[in-house]
């Protein structure tokens, strides 16, 4: 066809120019389309992968100039990696973060304060105390919140029942809780009674403070009793006299009890609101025999009264950003979208919004359920605010070896109280 | 002949006297140490001496001392020192013996006999380091592990052991996953010095009828002393930096009872994120690691001779 070197050259030019052309055209678009790297374990975890990836495609497809690129870095981690890269100079843009971790990261000052880009509209839509602790000394906000998960005392109705207790009446105080795990102990022997985490880690201190706060021991902060107070050594001796009684199984983290929990071998578990997603998801229950079996409540009160953790996720924007407005525009849409509340925050990660209106009817029937309804009528109102930030993080390694040595040693209480105190932060 | 070897001689003394100290030669792999080595070290160093939390964005200050006299009167890094000696050496006394044992039980098993018992010991050494935490791990489960499944059934036990759970059982039941993974790398190192002893040397002792014991005791165990001290001092080394089957199975606990050192300075550096007192804990866990090198290192040196 190609008749002699001469058009063979021209043509060889044509097609030389028309590919620098459309490598400019795909050059020029690549510029104009906006990156966001977004860190979160959310893309780490099995169960709610699927579920953040298809917000982000949704929320790509509805922002075609925003690429979002998805950085999965383990729960326990991420609080690490997040911190030594904005100590190089490398964050990424938003990051989905929680509890202690949150206020540790704020207090690097090296996240975006948001207050001027909540709109008059969002805050006022936004729940009563969700922003609790989310601000610095300066009333300015460092973390917006994704969505609220605390936990609550959940009680396995048919384990209750054939250990001879009344299942729509779970256990309101210390004493009452100890009737009742001595009864299924002795009823069903490889039931794990109560399970609680016991691990050396912050999450582990903010999961155990209510328990703490349930005989009136505030070990650190503010109106702090200390490690040594009588309200203090009474937790830790109930902490051993449970251990020793086989009520409890240390040194497990509270997500090894949710297979067990769902396998119904555990009786009571003091787990966040996701619980129920989980263990649905590893069992295969519906809802309504889901119901059937399990019920949530406050917590049993010892000397002092229930309270609850928020074990909820938050958002951080980095002062590093380049491209804070897109960075916002992808926090908000995690945190208020319809979509994305439907496809990950009540369903993946079975936890409840932080606003009040979705605006969306099939929605409202969702957060109408049982369980949400009993979280947000019953529990969330027992919301206390822990004392987070680094000495928080100090106090931790301290307060849960010592929760450790008396439960899984024979160490005098007293002693193991002192050495608490040692310990803590002065 | 003698003559011209005695000139060379001479001609060679002076030319080794000449030699520099230091040849250019090596200044490329002295350029890479000192980054790679040097840099880390001395930075490390220069920490040590500042109060310097990663969460504080402002520069660090210098403390002086002031770090080393906390750690002085730091109970958690005397326990987490205690634990890593009793990790340490008593991980490498009992996996040298264990391979020990195991060479000279299998010693003389040959054939297709001997490759399959070789292969079938030298298996834990082959199996990473977290995957054998995790299986001792889930093996050492209060309920549901099978090591207390089996010890029940067995009736030894009449309640499940809280193996990694008790403040007194969880460091010996993390130095038996240590041990069962590094005894394999001492029997392969035994098995090695057994085959080389000279034949001469075995016949001889059988002429003068030597008995088992005595072969293992006067013939074997001499010649098996200097590889036995320097792969010892190798492992001390190497499980002084264990990490990842502690903080795999415990995470340091229960309590402190299973924190040692690295831990200790994980905990500070990347929980705590106090880099400073981190550091403090780092350059003396380094220069104990020192004195373990210059030991290897002099063994070594008495093996050659």
């Amino acid at each position: 066809m190609i008749r002699n070197r001469k058009s063979v050259l021209k043509l060889l030019a044509a097609v030389s120019v028309a590919g620098i052309a459309a490598g400019m055209a795909v050059t020029a678009s690549a510029q104009e389309k906006i990156t966001i790297t977004f860190a979160n374990w959310a893309a780490a975890e099995g169960t709610t992968k699927p579920g953040i990836e298809k917000v982000i495609a949704d929320f790509e497809a509805a922002n075609p100039d925003i690429d979002i690129v998805s950085e999965a870095i383990s729960f326990s981690e991420i609080a690490r990696q997040l911190v030594l890269r904005a100590r190089s100079g490398n964050p990424p843009d938003v990051a989905q973060i929680a509890g202690n971790d949150t206020v540790l990261l704020g207090s690097t000052g090296a996240l975006e304060p948001l207050d001027s880009y909540v709109s008059d509209e969002l805050a006022a839509n936004l729940k009563s105390g969700a922003d609790a602790g989310l601000r610095d000394k300066d009333g300015s906000l460092f973390a917006f919140p994704w969505n609220q998960s605390p936990a609550g005392f959940w009680y396995n109705k048919k384990i209750m029942e054939q250990a001879g207790l009344d299942p729509e009446n779970p256990p309101r105080t210390i004493d009452e809780l100890n009737e009742a795990l001595a009864a299924i102990k002795s009823s069903q022997p490889d039931v794990i009674p109560l399970a609680i985490d016991t691990t050396n880690r912050p999450f582990a201190l903010s999961s155990n403070w209510p328990w703490m706060q349930s005989f009136g021991a505030v070990p650190v902060g503010e109106g702090a009793t200390g490690a040594e107070s009588e309200e203090m050594t009474a937790y830790l001796n109930w902490m051993r006299e449970i251990a020793q009684a086989g009520y409890i199984d240390p040194g497990r983290r509270i997500g090894e009890f949710r297979p067990l929990a769902a396998q119904g071998n555990v009786a009571f578990i003091w787990d966040q609101v996701l619980l129920k997603g989980v263990m649905q998801a590893a069992s295969g229950m519906s809802d309504e025999e889901f119901y059937e079996t399990w019920g949530v409540t406050t917590l049993p009160v010892g000397g002092g009264k229930a309270t609850t953790f928020e074990g909820g996720h938050q958002l951080i924007m980095f002062s590093a950003s380049k491209n804070k407005e897109a960075a916002w525009k992808f926090i908000e849409y995690l945190a208020t979208s319809p979509d994305a509340i439907a496809n990950y925050t009540t369903s993946v990660n079975s936890s409840l919004p932080s606003i009040k209106s979705t605006g969306n009817a099939e929605l409202d029937e969702v957060l109408s359920a049982p369980v949400f309804k009993a979280f947000s009528e019953e529990i969330i109102p027992t919301l206390a605010p822990q004392p987070y930030g680094p000495e928080f993080a100090a106090a931790a390694t301290a307060v849960m070896a010592g929760v450790q040595e008396a439960v899984t040693g024979t160490k005098p209480i007293d002693e193991i109280a002192a050495s608490i105190q040692q310990q803590l932060p002065q | 002949m003698t003559a011209d070897v005695i000139t060379t001689n001479a001609r060679a003394r002076p030319r080794a006297r000449r030699e520099p100290w230091l040849d250019w030669m090596v200044l490329p792999t002295l350029i890479v140490m000192a980054v790679v080595v040097g840099y880390p070290v001395v930075y490390t160093i220069l920490l040590s001496v500042q109060d310097y939390n990663l969460l504080d964005f402002t520069p660090a200050n210098y403390v002086g001392a002031q770090n080393y006299a906390k750690l002085a009167a730091d109970s958690v890094f005397w326990q987490s020192l205690l634990n890593t000696a009793i990790y340490t050496f008593g991980s490498v006394g009992i996996a040298a013996l264990l391979g020990l044992v195991l060479a000279l039980l299998t010693e003389n098993l040959g054939g297709a006999r001997f490759r399959a018992v070789r292969t079938l010991l030298l298996m834990p050494w082959a199996v990473p380091f977290v995957v054998v935490a995790f299986l001792f791990r889930y093996m050492y489960l209060q309920n549901g592990g099978i090591i207390n499944a089996v010890l029940l059934w067995a009736g030894i036990i009449n309640d499940p052991v809280p193996w990694l759970n008790s403040a007194m059982l969880a460091l010996p039941a993390v130095m038996v996953a240590n041990i069962w993974a590094m005894a394999p790398f001492f029997f392969l190192l035994v098995s090695a010095a057994l085959s080389a002893i000279p034949n001469e040397v075995i016949e001889s002792a059988r002429v003068d009828r030597a008995g088992t014991w005595g072969m293992i005791w006067h013939i074997k165990l001499p010649f098996l002393r200097n590889p036995l001290l320097i792969s010892s001092l190798l492992m001390v080394i190497s499980n002084f930096n264990d990490f990842a089957k502690i903080w795999a199975m415990t995470q340091g606990g229960p309590g402190y009872s299973t924190s040692t050192l690295v831990i200790y300075v994980y905990r500070l550096a990347f929980e705590s994120f106090e880099f400073g007192y981190a550091s403090a804990v780092g350059v003396i866990w380094l220069v104990m690691l020192m004195a373990l090198a210059w030991l290897y290192m002099r063994a070594l040196r008495m093996e050659k001779r």
